[in-house]
C-alpha cells in the first residue's frame, strides 16, 4: 500500500523504534510527572539541558552526558518543591521560569558566539528524528527501562507523597532519596527525548500524552498503559504525516499531541 | 492496665525554636478514648507529631507502647488523585515494606480486611475522591489499621461529617477502642468530648486532665479557649452551654 510507503524507509522504521521506546517512557513517567504537577520542571528540565549539549558539542565530550548534567542540576534545584504547599509552589514556578530563560539565553549565547556552532541550535532545540543514530535509540531504550524499574520499586512512594504529603512522613517517607530520584528521572527523560523533539518540545511527549489520557483514566496502571498507547499512536502518525507533508517531525507530533489533546478535552466538557 | 503512651512534663519544641507546648503529663491506656481540646495553635497537633516521632521532646519523658499512627483530615488529601479506596489503604503498608518491596498479596489482603473492619468492604475499588466525607474518613482509619498501629491519632475527624455519617463514625471509634486499642482525637466539639473516657486540654501547656465530668469545668474551658468561648443559657440554668466559636483560620503547622 502507498500509503504505508515511508514506514519503509531505513530511517523512518529507526524513528519509530525511537518512538516506540519514548512511548513506554512517556508511559510510565508522563503519568508521574503529570500526577506530581511536575510538567513545568520537565519542560525546564529540558530546556536546561540545551547549554549542556552546546558545552559538551563545543567542549568534545559526550552530549547526553552534558545535557543530562545540566538538565539535572536544573530539576533538582528547582524541582524539590513537587507535593509542597501552595505558596512554596508558587516559588518554585517563578524560580523555574527564571532558569529556563536564562538556560536558553545561555545556550545561544554559547552556541553563536563562543562555539560558533549555530547550524545546530534548531536540531538542539526542535530535535532531528530521522536523523537519529543507535546511540540515541540506545538512549531512550535506558530512559524507558529505569523509569518502568523506578516506577515500580518506588510508585507507591511517590503516590503516597503526592497524596498527602504530611500524612506520607508518618506512614515512614521521611526520606527525600525517593522524590530525588523521580526529579532526576526526569532530568533523564527529558535528555532522552531531545533527540527526537528537541529542547522545546520535550514536554510534547512526556507530558501532553499523560495529560490527555488523564481525563480518561481513574487508575495509575490502566494510566499509564493508555498513556503509552497513545504517546505511540501519536508518535507514528506524526512521523507518518511529517514524511506526507515534508514537515519537521518533532513539531508534527508536538501538532499531532495538542490536537488530541483538545478533542478529548472538548469531548469531556460536552459529555 | 499498662499504658501505650504516658507523658511527664513533656515539653516539645519546633526546631532551633522555644517549646510550643510544655507540661504535658497523661496517660493513655488500651481501650480508652481520649479527647484532646484545645484553639487552633494550642499544641494538639505538636503533641501528635512528637507521638509520632516526628518532634523529639525537649524536656520531659514520652513512653510508648507500641506504633502510633495518624489519621489526618480528610481535606489534606487529593481527591483528585487517581486512586482507589484500596490504594490508599494499602499505603498503610508502606511503615513495614523496604522500600524496594512492591505490596504483596498479604498487604493486599490486609488492606481489604482493614476496610472491611470499617465497614467498606463493598467500596475497596471504588474511587477515594468520589466518596462521602464519612467514608474517606473511614478509609484514613482503614489505612491506621494496616500499620499495625495500637494507638490511632485521629485529628478533627468529625469535621464536615453530616449526623449520620458522624454517629456511624463514632460507633466505629467505640468499637475499635473495645478491640483494645488506645484513641485520642483531637477536636472542637465539646458536647462530643463529654462521652470520651478522658479529655486533654492544651493551651501551649497542659490545662487539664482527667473525666470529662470532672474535668470540663467553667475555668478549665476558659483557660483553654479564652475567648473563643462563650456561654450559652440552656434548658437547665444549672448547666450553661459552652460553645467554641469557629476559628477565623486553621493553622495546622502548631
Amino acid at each position: 500500500m502507498r500509503v504505508l510507503e515511508p514506514f519503509q524507509l531505513p530511517f523512518v522504521q529507526r524513528a519509530l523504534v525511537e518512538l516506540l521506546l519514548l512511548a513506554l517512557l512517556a508511559g510510565t513517567l508522563g503519568c508521574w510527572i503529570v500526577l506530581r504537577g511536575l510538567a513545568f520542571p520537565a519542560h525546564g528540565a529540558a530546556a536546561a539541558a540545551f547549554p549542556g549539549l552546546v558545552l559538551a558539542d563545543g567542549l568534545g565530550f559526550a552530549a547526553a552526558l552534558g545535557g543530562f548534567g545540566a538538565a539535572l542540576l536544573f530539576a533538582l534545584a528547582v524541582g524539590g518543591g513537587a507535593g509542597a504547599g501552595r505558596s512554596a509552589r508558587e516559588g518554585e514556578d517563578v524560580r523555574t521560569a527564571l532558569v529556563l530563560v536564562a538556560a536558553l539565553a545561555a545556550g545561544v549565547v554559547l552556541a553563536s558566539d563562543v562555539f560558533h556552532s549555530a547550524a545546530s541550535v534548531e536540531t538542539l532545540l526542535f530535535g532531528s528524528l530521522l536523523a537519529i543514530d543507535p546511540g540515541d535509540v540506545r538512549l531512550a531504550g535506558a530512559a524507558a527501562l529505569a523509569a518502568m524499574l523506578a516506577s515500580a520499586l518506588l510508585g507507591t512512594r511517590w503516590l503516597a507523597v503526592g497524596f498527602d504529603a504530611r500524612a506520607a512522613r508518618t506512614l515512614g517517607v521521611r526520606s527525600r532519596l525517593p522524590d530525588v530520584l523521580l526529579l532526576a528521572l526526569v532530568a533523564f527523560g527529558a535528555v532522552a527525548t531531545l533527540s527526537a523533539v528537541g529542547a522545546l518540545l520535550a514536554t510534547a511527549l512526556l507530558v501532553v500524552p499523560a495529560a490527555t489520557t488523564r481525563l480518561l483514566s481513574d487508575r495509575i496502571p490502566r494510566w499509564q498503559l493508555a498513556t503509552t498507547a497513545l504517546a505511540a499512536a501519536e508518535g507514528v502518525l506524526g512521523v507518518w504525516l511529517a514524511v506526507q507533508l515534508n514537515a519537521p517531525p518533532g513539531a508534527t507530533i508536538a501538532v499531532v499531541s495538542g490536537v488530541a489533546f483538545a478533542l478529548v478535552a472538548l469531548t469531556r466538557r460536552t459529555a | 492496665m499498662s499504658a501505650l503512651i504516658a507523658t511527664d512534663e513533656l515539653a516539645v519544641a519546633y526546631p532551633g525554636a522555644a517549646p510550643a507546648l510544655t507540661g504535658v503529663t497523661f496517660d493513655l491506656r488500651a481501650g480508652e478514648r481520649i479527647a484532646v481540646l484545645g484553639p487552633n495553635g494550642g499544641g494538639k497537633t505538636t503533641l501528635f507529631r512528637a507521638l509520632l516521632g516526628e518532634l523529639r521532646p525537649a524536656a520531659g519523658a514520652l513512653a510508648l507502647d507500641g506504633r502510633c499512627a495518624s489519621v489526618p483530615q480528610t481535606e489534606r488529601s487529593r481527591l483528585d488523585f487517581p486512586v482507589s479506596a484500596l490504594d490508599v489503604a494499602l499505603m498503610g503498608t508502606i511503615p513495614n515494606r523496604a522500600w524496594w518491596r512492591r505490596p504483596r498479596r498479604a498487604d493486599r489482603a490486609a488492606a481489604q480486611a482493614a476496610l472491611a473492619r470499617v465497614g467498606l468492604a463493598e467500596r475497596a475499588g471504588d474511587t477515594y475522591g468520589e466518596l462521602s466525607g464519612g467514608q474517606r474518613q473511614r478509609v484514613l482509619i482503614a489505612r491506621a489499621l494496616v500499620q499495625e498501629a495500637r494507638t490511632l491519632l485521629l485529628d478533627e475527624p468529625f469535621t464536615g461529617l453530616d449526623a449520620t455519617s458522624a454517629a456511624r463514625l463514632e460507633r466505629l471509634l467505640h468499637e475499635l477502642a473495645g478491640d483494645g486499642r488506645g484513641i485520642l482525637i483531637a477536636t472542637h466539639d465539646l458536647e462530643q468530648a463529654r462521652r470520651w473516657d478522658r479529655v486533654l486540654c492544651l493551651n501551649r501547656r497542659q490545662i487539664a486532665f482527667g473525666v470529662p465530668a470532672q474535668t470540663l469545668d467553667a475555668d478549665v474551658l476558659a483557660a483553654t479557649y479564652g475567648g473563643e468561648i462563650v456561654t450559652l443559657p440552656g434548658e437547665d440554668a444549672s448547666a450553661p452551654h459552652h460553645v467554641i466559636l469557629p476559628p477565623h483560620h486553621h493553622d495546622h503547622a502548631h
